[in-house]
C-alpha cells in the first residue's frame, strides 16, 4: 500500500478523499493502470471520462457524508481469449444516488435553447459499455466498464 | 493549465487552451475564457487540439461563452484537429452540434466569421 494504492497484477484500488484536485489524481492513475495492462487507448480514455463524472457527481451531489470518508475506485481487467475487459467500481459514503435511474438526456436543439449542466450522466453512458449500482453496507456502489476484441 | 489569444485583424479572436479541462483545470481558466470570448469580434475561434482531457465541466464553460458570444450577435466556434479524446467528449453530449467544430484553423477561421 502506497499514497492510497493498492496493486495486484489484474486488481488495482486507489482511495481518494472528495474534491477536484483529488478527482484529477485518480484519473491520472486510473489511466495509467490501464495503459500498464495493455487496455487499448481507446478505452482508455473512455474510462477515464466516466471515471471523472461519476466522481465529479459525488463530489457535487453525495453531500456531507460523501465528503467524510474516502471514495474508493477499483479496477480490474479481464482477459479472455477474443475479449477484454475493465471494470472500474466506485463507491462513497454519499447520499444514496442510481446513476443508472436516471432517465435518458436529450440534447436541446439550438445554442439558445439549451441550458448548461447535466451532461456529466450523459457521457458516462456513452463512455461505458454497462453500468450496475447497489447501495451496500451504506455506500453506494456504481460500477461501470469497457470491452474490445483482441487482435 | 494555460489559455492565451491572439487577435487576427478587426473581427475575429482566436483562444488556445492546453491542459485538461477537468475540475481543478477549468475551475482555473473559466473566468479567463469568458472575459476573452467576451471581446466585441464577430468570431472566435478555441483550439482545442492539443488539450489533454475534456470534462462536462470544460465542455459546460465552452457552452456559456459560446452562447454570450451568439447573444452579442457574433459566432464562436471550436478547433479540434485530430484530438480524438476532445472529439468523443463533444459528440458523447452532443455539444459539437450546438458549437461547431472543425479539424483546422483555416476551416474554423472562415467559419467563425462568415
Amino acid at each position: 500500500m502506497h499514497n492510497g494504492i493498492h496493486t495486484d497484477k489484474q486488481v488495482e484500488t486507489l482511495a481518494i478523499a472528495a474534491s477536484g484536485d483529488e478527482i484529477r489524481r485518480a484519473c491520472e492513475w486510473l489511466a495509467t493502470a490501464l495503459r500498464q495492462r495493455a487496455v487499448p487507448d481507446p478505452q482508455v480514455q473512455r474510462l477515464e471520462l466516466a471515471l471523472h463524472e461519476a466522481l465529479a457527481n459525488v463530489l457535487a451531489h453525495g453531500g456531507s457524508a460523501a465528503r467524510a470518508e474516502p471514495i474508493r475506485i477499483r479496477i480490474e481487467v479481464r482477459e479472455q481469449a477474443t475479449t477484454g475487459e475493465a471494470h472500474v467500481d466506485v463507491t462513497d459514503a454519499g447520499i444514496p444516488f442510481d446513476p443508472t435511474g436516471t432517465p435518458e438526456h436529450t440534447p436541446a436543439k439550438t445554442l439558445a435553447e439549451a441550458q448548461p449542466g447535466g451532461l456529466g450522466l450523459p457521457l458516462i453512458r456513452r463512455c461505458s459499455d454497462w453500468m450496475r449500482y447497489r447501495r451496500e453496507g451504506g455506500r453506494n456502489h456504481f460500477v461501470f466498464g469497457a470491452r474490445w476484441a483482441k487482435l | 493549465m494555460s489559455i492565451s489569444h491572439t487577435d487576427i485583424g478587426d473581427n475575429l479572436r482566436k483562444i488556445v487552451i492546453l491542459g485538461r479541462l477537468d475540475i481543478p483545470g477549468t475551475e482555473s481558466v473559466a473566468d479567463q475564457l469568458e472575459k476573452l470570448a467576451a471581446a466585441p469580434k464577430k468570431g472566435v475561434v478555441v483550439d482545442l487540439s492539443s488539450l489533454k482531457f475534456l470534462a462536462s465541466i470544460g465542455i459546460r464553460a465552452l457552452f456559456q461563452s459560446a452562447k454570450a458570444v451568439k447573444e452579442r450577435g457574433g459566432r464562436m466556434v471550436l478547433v479540434v484537429g485530430n484530438n480524438s479524446s476532445v472529439v468523443m467528449s463533444l459528440e458523447a453530449t452532443g455539444i459539437n452540434s450546438l458549437i461547431p467544430m472543425f479539424k483546422s484553423d483555416a476551416e474554423a477561421e472562415r467559419a467563425a466569421v462568415a
